[in-house]
């Protein structure tokens, strides 16, 4: 072997190793769709990814240093609120909304129950500077994080640099947020050949395919769009779902499909948390649509499900719970780095 | 050997700087009527009876191109630039080209495209904790015009132009194209007395998301941006 052969092959280990690293970060599931997120505008590291999880969990992100991202995204819950229908925030306020579950946010390209954000790096923003939600803006959240103690080490690990921007915080909470992937549940191991369902999974399986499929799309169960699910409005919110954003009265009570992925731990459902129970939500479909010009195509014509089919249907949206997602410490609080502080 | 290297690239360094390289300064001047804007100006007057306070102007100006007979000559790169009427060093823009430029047009956008507005977080000009980000239904704010009128029956007289919006049907960037014939210094006028003068404030004085109101007073941008020289 001579010189060249040396440097070069020891070059492609280099950046072979940094391959495998990237994988190990963002295990992208064998034969899901592409992810939408452009990952080489934001490529994942150990340090930014540590830095976003810590930022996560930092209730310095708030006006009064109150409230953090998790308040309202714990993960036991799938990132959601639990017992909240409509979450709440800074000094006990009520916002109009549940907080959506938060995992597998690679492939969205919109986010919020009305798509307002266009892009998983400016979400932050909004519960930032939401009055009812953490009542901060960016700038300032910047300047206490560059006066802290702890944040400009962080900020030089993961950026080579201890000087704070808006873009490098937002940027390190997209990564973090990115590594949540929940792929791991009974349905994925089935999937996989690695386990098999029940007879009653597999029976409410055929019925999900048949009734369920089209909007809760498989494999994130969200076909990523907006839809009228027949909800009457709430007479106190009035909430237009995606017409607030484009105006158009095409959109009027749309909202978007969210995934049913842990829907086990993800109660309150819907928008606004009106269905405390799996039972409540089966209920609407079959007993409950309110007919309108925008209602989803595939609820036009109702949904017609016996009693024990409704079990049949519960027992396999239960396999959709991934407790490896659910209770993994990577994910967790970074008490090594916050109770330090 | 190594001085006769350095000698050489000292040579090609100083043939290169002294021959082609071309720098053209693009300074913006908000004007009320004949005066320069300047926010510590308690008054303009609109007409003999009412009168305005200007207490923040900012915009965007993006994606500057130069043309020669329509054809394109010159194209800044990562052209983001947030002008900010308190700073007047930001209202000075000057474009570096490798090449003498000859032109005879200057065309630039006023905000920002939709393009980058889904482009995710970005730094400089674009960082959104420079104040011209809305957050809760996201994309940047184009143009930020804020202050008094007497005409505006609003708490404290106030009023609040944030002009944005990137998705059709209200999508509110402006492109502008202006003829010039100096080549080096390009002064830009921005005649912000007509900008108002079709604007009924008592009406119409708060605009702080994307709207069809939003859209045409954007377009009124359209008119008010002049080559004084």
């Amino acid at each position: 072997m001579n010189k060249k052969t040396i440097v070069l092959s020891s070059f492609i280990i280099v950046i072979l190793s940094f391959i495998t690293i990237d994988n190990n970060l963002f295990d992208a599931p064998k034969n899901w769709p592409k992810p939408s997120y452009n990952f080489k505008k934001n490529p994942l590291t150990a340090s930014k990814i540590l830095l976003g999880r810590v930022l996560f969990y930092d209730p310095i992100l708030s006006r009064n240093n109150t409230v953090s991202c998790a308040n309202c995204h714990s993960q036991y819950t799938a990132f959601t609120h639990i017992d909240h229908a409509l979450s709440h925030g800074i000094d006990d306020r009520i916002g109009t909304r549940n907080s959506p579950a938060l995992m597998n946010l690679a492939w969205h390209n919109n986010f919020m129950w009305d798509g307002a954000i266009n892009h998983l790096d400016m979400q932050a923003l909004a519960p930032i500077s939401h009055h009812d939600e953490m009542d901060e803006n960016i700038k300032h959240v910047v300047e206490k994080l560059q006066t802290s103690k702890i944040y400009p080490l962080l900020f030089y690990r993961a950026f080579n640099d201890s000087l704070i921007t808006g873009e490098k915080t937002l940027k390190a909470i997209s990564q973090f947020m990115l590594t949540l992937l929940s792929a791991n549940s009974k349905y994925d191991k089935v999937k996989r050949k690695e386990d098999s369902f029940t007879v009653q999974e597999e029976k409410g399986y055929e019925l999900f395919k048949q009734n369920c499929a089209s909007c809760h799309t498989e494999p994130l169960f969200t076909n990523l769009q907006f839809e009228n699910n027949g909800l009457p409005i709430d007479s106190l919110l009035k909430d237009s779902g995606r017409k607030r954003i484009t105006q158009n009265d095409k959109d009027f009570l749309k909202f978007k499909v969210p995934t049913l992925r842990n829907i086990e731990f993800s109660n309150p459902y819907m928008h606004d948390g009106r269905f405390k129970r799996i039972s409540d939500v089966l209920k609407h479909y079959t007993n409950g649509i309110q007919s309108s010009k925008n209602l989803a195509t595939d609820l036009q014509k109702p949904i017609v499900l016996s009693s024990d089919q409704k079990v049949d249907l519960t027992a396999f949206l239960l396999t959709l719970t991934d407790k490896e997602f659910l209770f993994n410490p990577k994910f967790g609080f970074p008490k090594e780095i916050l109770l330090n502080k | 050997m190594g001085i006769i290297k350095l000698t050489f690239v000292l040579i090609l360094f100083v043939f290169k700087t002294n021959g082609t390289m071309a720098q053209v300064n693009i300074c913006f001047k908000p004007m009320f009527g004949n005066e320069k804007l300047d926010l510590n100006n308690p008054y303009y007057y609109l007409n003999p009876t009412d009168s305005i306070h200007i207490e923040n102007l900012q915009f965007y100006i993006s994606n500057i191109e130069l043309y020669k007979n329509n054809q394109l000559v010159f194209k800044e790169k990562n052209s983001f630039h947030l002008l900010n009427v308190a700073d007047s060093i930001s209202l000075k823009l000057p474009l570096i080209s490798n090449s003498n430029l000859i032109f005879d047009q200057i065309r630039f956008n006023i905000g920002i495209d939709s393009i980058t507005n889904y482009g995710g977080a970005m730094g400089g000009d674009l960082d959104p904790t420079k104040g011209m980000y809305w957050t809760w239904q996201n994309g940047y704010i184009n143009f930020k015009l804020e202050g008094k009128s007497n005409l505006c029956t609003t708490n404290n007289n106030e009023f609040t132009f944030h002009l944005g919006g990137y998705l059709f049907p209200f999508n509110t960037l402006q492109n502008i194209q202006l003829s010039t014939n100096n080549l080096h210094n390009i002064e830009i006028n921005i005649a912000l007395d007509k900008w108002f003068s079709g604007i009924d404030l008592k009406k119409q004085n708060h605009i702080m998301s994307p709207s069809n109101d939003a859209v045409l007073l954007s377009n009124k941008l359209l008119t008010i941006f002049f080559v004084s020289k």
